[in-house]
């Protein structure tokens, strides 16, 4: 579904950031990127989503170039990103916010209509407190919203950047439920996590980062047997 | 403070003449109470616009003024050569199509460079240009139009509000104010397109995730911010009159507006527009009108003194 081929990229010149990464998202399946902090995890997702273009390397999203779009033209193109701080509006009603999801089809009033109740259905926390501003919502209150407004659009490739930073780990365990049940209705997802037994417990498939380069992956399974090691690395590493 | 009733009464018609001077008080307030809120609610044009770019860029546009001035002279050209006075409404709309397409281009081709991909000091590099176009604007004014004044036909005669006789080109001016500010909080608050414009404000990153393409509505918020001064130089033209220093007196008054308010709050300018002006009003009647700059001054020192994020501002939690 979507595929990156030897990307190299970065915010300021002369700086790489990822170097010559190369990795493929499954239609489908729950697809894991994890790594130390400065690995680059959330750069690959900028760059494919479009906040940052790459210098070298392509990406190709179900046949198509992608890697010189804007954010407004990959989310037209069926892609959601839901960032690692909040994507919600504070100052906006929950349903505001909700209705923001659905930009990309706001002239079918229909369609919007329909979208928001089953969002509501998905999330009945949301729906009961619509009218209140985001703000006074709690940080997993914030999450929910985010993954809402994000799957509003019905993506076909959910991108979730540290969905349980921040997080108390009862939070986080609804959060990756909450994902699993979206994978379920059919959306590819490829999540990016520090928390490395969570994002196994969900992912079909897992890269590795480590200083900006695909440093292992493979199918769940493998990983599994090296998790120890992993973690190890990854907290030397901070 | 002076007033009237102050002056010293004969003794032996003292009772009536006071009860006739208090009633005089009474009138002169009244009228100068209305004065104050009508120039309140047109200097609120002027805040809106700079909030409006501010809120959505994070940039100040430096060169309202000479939007204001723009308007005014587009005003000013339509009226007496192509509409005449009766049409001035239409010259107003009209103005403000010219200052909005004007202000996309200036931030399309000057401004939105800096804001393609991530480029330090943008801010600063905004600052310079539109304190580059203020200058540039008011010189080329200078050159078409020559140090002179012009005078707009007016809109209306002299009225009155019950007793109180008004200017006709004031109330003209405050009524299509009213309504413009009105339409541009429904259009904020009730469309599509607004709720985009409150989401870019709010979380930048976070609106490109729901789709919206945040160049364009930069450009269409240059655009809408720089329309608003200029309708209020259209609105206000036969009262400040036209020549290439117009805009001065209400950017001034507009700065003071959000600082007063606290930047971003959209009642907060109306709150804030209408203590002005009638802080402003009220001083030159019965202060002095030689200090009518300071009022504004001394208004917004009290009330940051009382509230230092301004009368509606708040610190910033992010989200």
């Amino acid at each position: 579904m979507l595929s990156i081929e030897n990307v190299t990229a970065g915010y300021v010149e002369e700086i790489d950031i990822l170097r010559d990464v190369s990795l493929d998202v499954k239609e489908g399946a729950i697809t894991g990127i994890i790594g130390a902090n400065g690995a680059g995890k959330s750069t690959v997702l900028k760059t494919i989503f479009g906040f940052l273009h790459p210098r070298h390397g392509k990406i190709t999203f179900q046949g198509a170039e992608i890697q010189n779009h804007q954010p407004y033209q990959m989310k037209e193109m069926g892609i959601s990103y839901m960032l690692q701080e909040h994507s919600t509006f504070p100052e906006l009603s929950i349903q505001d916010n909700l209705l923001l999801g659905a930009w990309t089809f706001r002239k079918d009033k229909k369609q919007v209509r329909q979208r928001l109740d089953e969002i509501y259905d998905f999330f009945p926390v949301l729906s009961e407190r619509r009218a209140e501003k985001a703000t006074y919502l709690s940080g997993g209150l914030l999450r929910t919203l985010s993954v809402g407004k994000e799957i509003m659009s019905k993506p076909k490739l959910l991108m979730i950047d540290e969905p349980s930073v921040g997080l108390q780990p009862n939070i986080v365990i609804e959060i990756y439920d909450l994902l699993i049940r979206i994978a379920q209705q059919g959306t590819t997802i490829l999540i990016v996590d520090q928390n490395i037994m969570k994002a196994l417990e969900v992912s079909d498939y897992m890269y590795m980062l480590d200083m900006g380069q695909v440093k292992q992956e493979g199918p769940k399974k493998d990983f599994e047997e090296d998790i120890r090691e992993m973690i190890k690395v990854s907290l030397m590493a901070e | 403070m002076r007033s009237l009733s102050s002056y010293p009464a004969n003794s032996g018609t003292s009772k009536c003449k006071q009860k006739e001077d208090e009633a005089i008080d009474l009138h002169l307030f009244s009228q100068f109470l209305i004065t104050g809120i009508i120039m309140g609610v047109l200097y609120c044009l002027m805040s809106m616009g700079i909030n409006f770019i501010y809120g959505i860029m994070k940039v100040i546009n430096w060169s309202m003024g000479e939007f204001f001035m723009i308007g005014a002279f587009t005003q000013y050209i339509l009226l007496t050569f192509l509409l005449g006075a009766d049409y001035w409404y239409v010259g107003v709309i009209l103005s403000a199509l010219v200052v909005f397409i004007l202000g996309a281009l200036v931030q399309r081709i000057l401004i939105k460079p800096m804001f393609v991909g991530i480029i330090e000091a943008k801010m600063e590099y905004a600052t310079i240009v539109t304190i580059s176009m203020a200058i540039f604007l008011r010189n080329i004014a200078v050159a078409i139009g020559g140090p002179k004044i012009y005078t707009p036909p007016d809109y209306a005669g002299p009225t009155q509000i019950l007793t109180l006789p008004l200017s006709g080109n004031r109330l003209v001016a405050f009524i299509g104010a009213l309504i413009l500010l009105g339409l541009f909080y429904y259009f904020i608050k009730k469309s599509w397109t607004g709720r985009a414009f409150q989401g870019v404000a709010q979380n930048r990153s976070g609106v490109q995730t729901a789709g919206v393409n945040v160049l364009k509505y930069d450009m269409l918020a240059f655009g809408i911010g720089t329309a608003l001064a200029g309708a209020g130089g259209a609105l206000l033209a036969p009262i400040f009159l036209v020549h290439p220093l117009c805009g001065l007196v209400p950017t001034v008054r507009g700065f003071e507006i959000i600082v007063i308010a606290g930047l971003g709050s959209i009642p907060g300018i109306l709150v804030a527009g209408l203590s002005l002006g009638i802080a402003e009003s009220l001083g030159s009647a019965f202060i002095s009108p030689s200090f009518v700059d300071i009022y504004g001054f001394i208004l917004l020192v009290i009330i940051l003194s009382i509230k230092p994020y301004g009368l509606f501002g708040k610190p910033e939690r992010e989200v």
